[in-house]
């Protein structure tokens, strides 16, 4: 899907990685198998809550999600093993790899573009849609470059009025209005741009 | 010869204007419903089954079928620019579409793309017209056993895009059935892995793991390489498909055509299925199989043409027997009854034309697929255009009112957006994450018809090869793994002995 390059040598690290330490970048893709086994191995304990009990019937209900964490839990074991022994000799490439971009990859930049994802879904119940939405664009076209507030604050504007128009209005989907303040000024949007 | 005759007169009944119209309309809706993620096809022939009372029975079902038609193609105009498939079937058409637009050759992908789908779309329609009689006794003999032995070998086919990586590709497969068994299961009723919160009872939805994993990834990713989508230039026009490129993949429109036929007359196995197991299977075939997932011309032709060619192969079993093999025949299912008209056998024998008439809609339905999905990509392609920061943004927003589209619940965005961030992990990682959205779109379909196939067998699990059809697709799926391995396995052969 993204034009990585999975078996790629390491060596080139700093375009693939920069700003996390290589010998973490090294670290890392050993970790997973074992992370995923200790799941594995885990949640068959955590499949029911604590007052409910399996349905003797049959097979019953954890018989599949058993079954298919008992699968992961060897794939994941056979992922380790051959890990092992890629680290046991030199020149051979672990079983994952980081896959290096042709074009410089700014880890800061995405990782502040996650939080900023994140930021506004949190934000969405208690802000609301509308104001959510403006902010997120606003801050993310800026963000991402777009310095031009000529272009960033009608884009913002009549993006956000035109999706609460196509959702809220057309498909009659209820979007989150937000809580309080919040909640009065999405109603009093709704009304003034005919949505209501 | 009577079914030229009567085919004929389908198409009379179909070109008068209203029919033609209504054709042409459900055709557009499909074809845009289809593209914006999160909002797929069979959500918008639900929203149209209500304009369909006020048409008549032949009508709706003109109506329904265009918007089927169209949205099955639509997924894949999103899948091939933004890398977000708009339906699941349309998950290949990412594999090997979206690195063709990254090349600048979008254009040229999503010509490809429509002319495969057509081309499977009308193959496929035409199967309908004069074979539904035949291949609906064969599909009356599935049961759940062969339910379950299609979603296998649709679920093993998976192995096939493994980039020898067949480990990994099966935790993340397994990885994706462990996500799909979150919430109540389908025979007792038991909630799995809830943890105390009560909208995980409701299970996880694929729509939203696809969302999460495929959209906000990619956003972050183009957030942060400052990545050019605008497609390029040649000699001052943007590089489209030529003639001599269809032809160069007419062999795998070809196969993914026959895969299409075959697996849509399955009831349960759908688009989904169809393409996948086209994709797997073309890149055993193709030369250039190695290469697959690079941008290679016949894997996006294949699974587009497969998962189109199941459109007319799904609505055998609807129409002669009366068993809807998608959630979007389901609907036609439904709107039929609405209108208290019964499919099956006696159909064709009370209202032929009727039945002809849809036969005839889906042939024109297809052939004017290529216009309107060439120009709802043209709508899609000149947002490419647009800078990648408003891009990304207006992406972003898509994907969660998408994700909370599904349930109208905000506990759907948060998980959307938790797959997100682990989707943006796995990638900075190498670590596939296709298989998982797969085996959580096919696992709570192979968890029920196992469950269901063992409760009839009285637990006894020799069902699945004792019964001929079951055996002999579950036989297939043996020699699929061991096809798709064989490679690897070759390889390590040659090194031992060197």
């Amino acid at each position: 899907m993204a034009s990585a390059k999975p078996n790629q040598d390491l060596g080139q690290m700093p375009q693939a990685g920069r700003g996390i330490p290589p010998g973490f970048l090294r670290l890392l893709p050993t970790l997973i198998p074992l992370a995923l086994l200790v799941l594995a191995l885990v949640l068959p304990g955590h499949m029911f809550q604590s007052d409910q009990t399996a349905s003797r019937v049959g097979l019953g209900p954890a018989a599949w999600p058993r079954a298919m964490l008992m699968g992961m839990a060897v794939f994941a074991a056979l992922w380790i093993a051959r890990d092992i022994w890629v680290l046991s000799a030199a020149g051979r490439k672990p079983t994952l790899s980081i896959p290096v971009e042709d074009t410089p990859y700014h880890f800061g930049k995405a990782i502040i573009g996650l939080i900023m994802i994140v930021a506004y879904g949190w934000l969405l119940p208690k802000i609301g849609f509308a104001t959510a939405t403006a902010i997120f664009i606003l801050v993310w076209c800026l963000f991402g470059g777009l310095r031009n507030l000529l272009v960033v604050v009608p884009v913002t504007l009549i993006g956000t009025i035109a999706l609460l128009w196509l959702f809220m209005g057309l498909a009659l989907m209820p979007l989150p209005r937000g809580a309080g303040v919040f909640d009065n000024f999405s109603i009093w949007l709704l009304r003034a741009t005919g949505i209501y | 010869m009577a079914a030229l005759d009567l085919l004929g007169g389908g198409f009379l009944a179909a070109f008068q204007f209203w029919s033609f119209m209504t054709i042409v309309t459900g055709l557009l809706v499909g074809v845009v419903a289809g593209a914006l993620p999160g909002i797929s096809f069979v959500n918008a022939m639900a929203m149209a089954l209500p304009f369909t009372y006020v048409m008549e029975p032949t009508q709706s079902m003109l109506f329904l079928g265009g918007i089927y038609v169209g949205g099955v193609f639509g997924g894949s105009i999103s899948a091939i620019l933004i890398n977000v498939p708009g339906t699941p079937a349309s998950l290949p058409a990412t594999w090997d579409g979206y690195p063709m637009t990254k090349r600048g050759e979008a254009k040229r992908a999503l010509t490809i793309a429509v002319t495969a789908s057509a081309t499977g779309g009308l193959v496929s329609a035409l199967v309908l017209a004069f074979l539904s009689a035949p291949f609906a006794s064969f599909a009356l003999k599935f049961s759940q056993p062969e339910f379950f032995a299609a979603t296998i070998l649709g679920l093993v086919s998976v192995i096939a895009i493994a980039k020898d990586q067949p480990v990994i590709t099966m935790v993340s497969l397994l990885l994706g059935i462990v996500v799909g068994t979150v919430g109540v299961d389908p025979l007792y009723g038991q909630a799995r892995f809830s943890f105390g919160v009560p909208e995980m009872e409701s299970g996880i939805r694929f729509v939203v793991v696809m969302i999460g994993l495929f959209a906000i990834g990619e956003v972050v990713d183009l957030l942060a390489t400052n990545r050019d989508l605008r497609p390029k230039k040649s000699q001052g026009k943007a590089i489209g498909a030529s003639f001599r490129d269809i032809l160069n993949v007419k062999g795998a429109i070809a196969r993914g055509t026959g895969i299409g036929c075959l697996i849509g007359m399955i009831p349960g196995a759908g688009a989904t299925p169809g393409a996948v197991i086209a994709y797997g299977i073309e890149k055993q075939v193709s030369k250039r199989g190695k290469d697959f997932g690079t941008g290679v011309e016949e894997g996006l032709a294949a699974p587009e043409a497969a998962k189109n060619a199941t459109t007319g192969a799904a609505m055998v079993p609807l129409l002669t027997l009366g068993i809807p093999g998608s959630a979007a025949t389901a609907i036609m299912l439904a709107a039929m009854m609405l209108h208290g008209v019964s499919p099956g056998p006696l159909l064709f024998i009370m209202d032929p034309t009727m039945v002809y008439t849809i036969f005839a809609a889906m042939i024109i339905a297809n052939i004017l697929m290529i216009f309107a999905g060439i120009g709802v990509a043209q709508l899609f392609s000149t947002l490419m255009r647009t800078p990648p920061a408003i891009l990304a943004a207006f992406i972003i927003v898509l994907s969660v009112v998408g994700a909370f589209g599904v349930r109208n619940n905000i506990f759907d965005v948060y998980v959307c957006l938790a797959f997100g961030v682990l989707g943006w992990g796995m990638k900075r990682v190498g670590f596939p994450s296709a298989p998982l959205v797969l085996g959580v779109i096919l696992g709570p379909l192979a968890e029920r018809y196992f469950l269901t196939s063992m409760a009839n067998a009285q637990q006894d699990w020799t069902v699945f090869f004792t019964r001929p059809i079951s055996g002999t697709i579950l036989g297939l799926a043996l020699v699929f793994i061991l096809w798709s391995l064989s490679p690897g396995i070759k390889r390590l052969w040659i090194a031992r002995r060197a």
